[in-house]
């Protein structure tokens, strides 16, 4: 219905983190249906970006503007972004030993639904979703009995995120590296997670180092972040081509202009 | 008497202390039974030693000045008129099967008067047993000693006038609780408690010592239990403190470790304006093993202080320490623990992790875990810290559309969580949990999740 219409819109947006400045002037367009890799050398700001989205509280924004279905994004505090339809999958998932895993993806639906207008998922019918988002992921039914990614691996951690964002179905996920130390097998998992949740109406941004995971989703947008902001943009041609030459001639280039 | 440093210069009288030995004089102590000369000697130590202040070491975050600076007498032996059973009451489940002793004000309510008989525990009054057999009454209290933890012990001892005697002759599977109701008439009156668990050796029981108040005025609480684990015993024992604001407790627990016994025992501090508990195990046989939890619950302005002392003697022996403290409010926590492992003590394995959280800017907790090592081949390890919410934490969950309140409820839950799942009594475990989570804050939030 809404397919091809802005969901995300960033103008000029400033961060400082620890008196630093570290995004300077992000300018960024995201519709529904699409996907956007955002790529980019180390400390280049990618994490800050995604972080600033969800709502991290102590980042500084100096300046500039963040619209989410045409509301301003900024003024939301975290919970509230996520309850609109926004979703961060962690780079570095924290461990939240004593807090059962399914007690917090059933709070985060509840909160969510609740928003909406609806009511409280029936817990039956929430134990059978998991179950099967979990089958897809390829998780043990132990996961259900472990607190919040206690004792998970760099992996497991990576696939419960994209549990996480299954369950929830945001309208906008962004993932931040969710692709970095995972193999081969547990990278087309995670892959085949992201693209199930494939829609005309969401979108998904995908914060990677490099260009591996994006052989397995296939992005419409790559666009180039180093030095805080956004130096290039182009079609999934751009990344095969920094994975050939690397980072330094989009840098060279934006120079010269 | 020796001539120990400090006896040197005795400190001034606090009018407490000389009620308490006012109160002494006025005793028939002609007897020259064990039980009395202990109980004398008990007055007259610390008559010369004085009650502690805070220039004492496990004293220095608690000040008793206000509690010192007048006399006592002694609280009533039973309740104005009947015991209100409020849900406050019932810390163990009727399908536990839980068999309940109440003591007012340290008094025994015995059904059918003097002996009653429990499943495997023999109940006796210390009253009783005082005039028959005061030899064996003499053997259960406290070695007696100059330590500033067992001061208030010692005050105890001399003064009780009853106290329950259990003698635990069988494997108790259902939980035995001692109701200690405190009630008063009026302003300073004082309740000595005293209760002494004595486990035959191979069996084993789960005890549960629950304080509560009754009417507007409540004595001050100076209580005192001694724990004797024969070989191969095994015993779960609670104090669980659940008095209003208004409530000050001292209570003195100490323990003493058989061949190859267990002791798992909870401190749990979920009420009292002022709550001082001190522990002091004696792990004196092979193989003896100690658990000890403390959950200790700042709320308001209660002042919680907490003292642990683990002293391994004997070879292969075992000591868990886990505390956890919450503060918030402008309450303050104190906990100190301390692992002695003496000479000849080889293959001593010690752990002492305390873990505190703090709710408020105002609120304070202050930990210190202590060693002292003098015997070799020994594994000891300590760990302490203080902090607040994790805010990388607290953001995950917020990232996730849980509001605030949600999220820091249940990482305090978490916190928590390593002392409750070490309870094996599912109703009081169920009950502490309802008591404690009341007190924080969001707990409507919070009873969703449970």
């Amino acid at each position: 219905m809404d397919k091809g219409t802005s969901l995300l819109k960033i103008t000029d947006l400033s961060v400082r983190v620890a008196g630093k400045d570290i995004l300077k002037g992000v300018n960024l367009e995201v519709r529904r249906g699409e996907i956007h890799a955002i790529m980019g050398p180390n400390g280049s700001g990618k994490s800050t970006l995604a972080q600033v989205l969800a709502g991290r509280a102590d980042y500084e924004v100096t300046g500039g503007s963040v619209t989410f279905e045409g509301q301003d994004l900024l003024a939301l505090p975290a919970e509230e972004r996520a309850r609109a339809g926004l979703f961060l999958g962690f780079q570095y998932p924290v461990e939240i030993p004593g807090v059962n895993n399914v007690y917090l993806l059933k709070a985060a639906l509840n909160a969510k639904r609740k928003a909406a207008g609806q009511p409280e998922v029936d817990a039956y019918e929430f134990l059978a979703l998991i179950k099967q988002k979990m089958k897809l992921m390829q998780m043990s039914e132990s996961f259900l009995s472990r607190g919040v990614n206690e004792g998970f691996s760099g992996g497991e951690k990576k696939r419960n995120e994209v549990l996480q964002m299954l369950v929830l179905e945001p309208k906008l996920a962004i993932l931040d590296e969710t692709d970095s130390g995972l193999d081969i097998d547990a990278l087309k998992i995670v892959s085949m997670g992201v693209n199930s949740l494939r829609d005309p109406n969401r979108a998904v941004v995908l914060v990677t180092h490099y260009q591996r995971l994006l052989g397995y989703i296939v992005p419409d947008h790559v666009h180039v972040l180093s030095g805080g902001r956004i130096l290039k943009s182009g079609d999934r041609s751009l990344a095969l081509e920094l994975e050939r030459r690397g980072y330094d001639w989009v840098q060279q280039e934006s120079k010269v202009a | 008497m020796t001539s120990a440093p400090h006896a040197a210069a005795a400190p001034p009288l606090s009018p407490a202390l000389r009620a308490f030995e006012a109160q002494w004089l006025a005793r028939d102590s002609t007897q020259s039974d064990p039980l009395t000369v202990l109980r004398q000697n008990a007055m007259q130590r610390v008559m010369r030693l004085g009650l502690p202040t805070t220039r004492d070491e496990t004293w220095r975050y608690t000040n008793l000045r206000h509690l010192t600076s007048h006399g006592f007498i002694d609280a009533p032996p039973s309740a104005p008129g009947l015991l209100q059973p409020t849900a406050s009451l019932s810390l163990v489940g009727v399908d536990e099967l839980a068999a309940t002793v109440l003591m007012v004000n340290g008094h025994p309510v015995l059904p059918g008067g003097i002996d009653a008989f429990f499943n495997g525990i023999e109940i006796t009054s210390l009253r009783d047993l005082s005039r028959t057999d005061p030899a064996l009454v003499a053997a259960h209290l406290e070695p007696l000693s100059d330590a500033d933890q067992a001061r208030w012990a010692l005050v105890n001892t001399a003064l009780f006038v009853d106290g329950l005697y259990l003698k635990v002759t069988g494997k108790v599977k259902t939980p035995l609780v001692i109701l200690h109701v405190s009630t008063a008439e009026g302003a300073n009156h004082i309740a000595h408690p005293r209760v002494i668990i004595d486990a035959v050796p191979g069996s084993s029981a789960t005890i549960i010592e629950h304080h509560v108040e009754q009417g507007t005025h409540r004595p001050l609480c100076n209580s005192a239990t001694h724990v004797a684990a024969g070989r191969d015993s095994k015993l779960e024992h609670y104090r669980v403190f659940a008095t209003s604001a208004g409530a000050e407790h001292i209570d003195s627990l100490t323990l003493r470790l058989g061949g190859n016994s267990l002791i798992k025992q909870f401190t749990i501090a979920l009420g009292g304006g002022l709550v001082r508990t001190s522990l002091e195990a004696d792990l004196c046989q092979p193989g003896a093993h100690l658990d000890a939890y403390s959950l200790l619950v700042g709320h308001e302005a209660r002042h919680v202080d907490c003292v642990n002392i683990a002293t391994h003697s004997a070879r292969e022996t075992r000591s868990r320490q886990t505390a956890r403290a919450i503060a918030s409010g402008t309450s303050r926590v104190v906990f100190n623990s301390k692992v002695i492992v003496n000479a000849g003590a080889a293959q001593t394995d010690s752990q002492q992790s305390c873990r505190g959280l703090l709710l408020s800017t105002t609120a304070e907790i202050d930990t210190r875990p202590q060693l002292e090592i003098r015997a070799d081949e020994v594994k000891c390890s300590h760990g302490a810290t203080t902090g607040r919410l994790d805010p990388d934490m607290l953001f995950y969950m917020l990232s996730r559309g849980l509001d605030r309140e949600t999220a820091q409820s249940l990482l305090v839950y978490a916190f928590l969580a390593d002392v409750l799942t070490g309870m094996s009594v599912p109703s009081a475990r169920s009950a502490i949990e309802d008591a404690l989570i009341a007190q924080l804050p969001d707990s409507q939030v919070l009873n969703k999740f449970r």
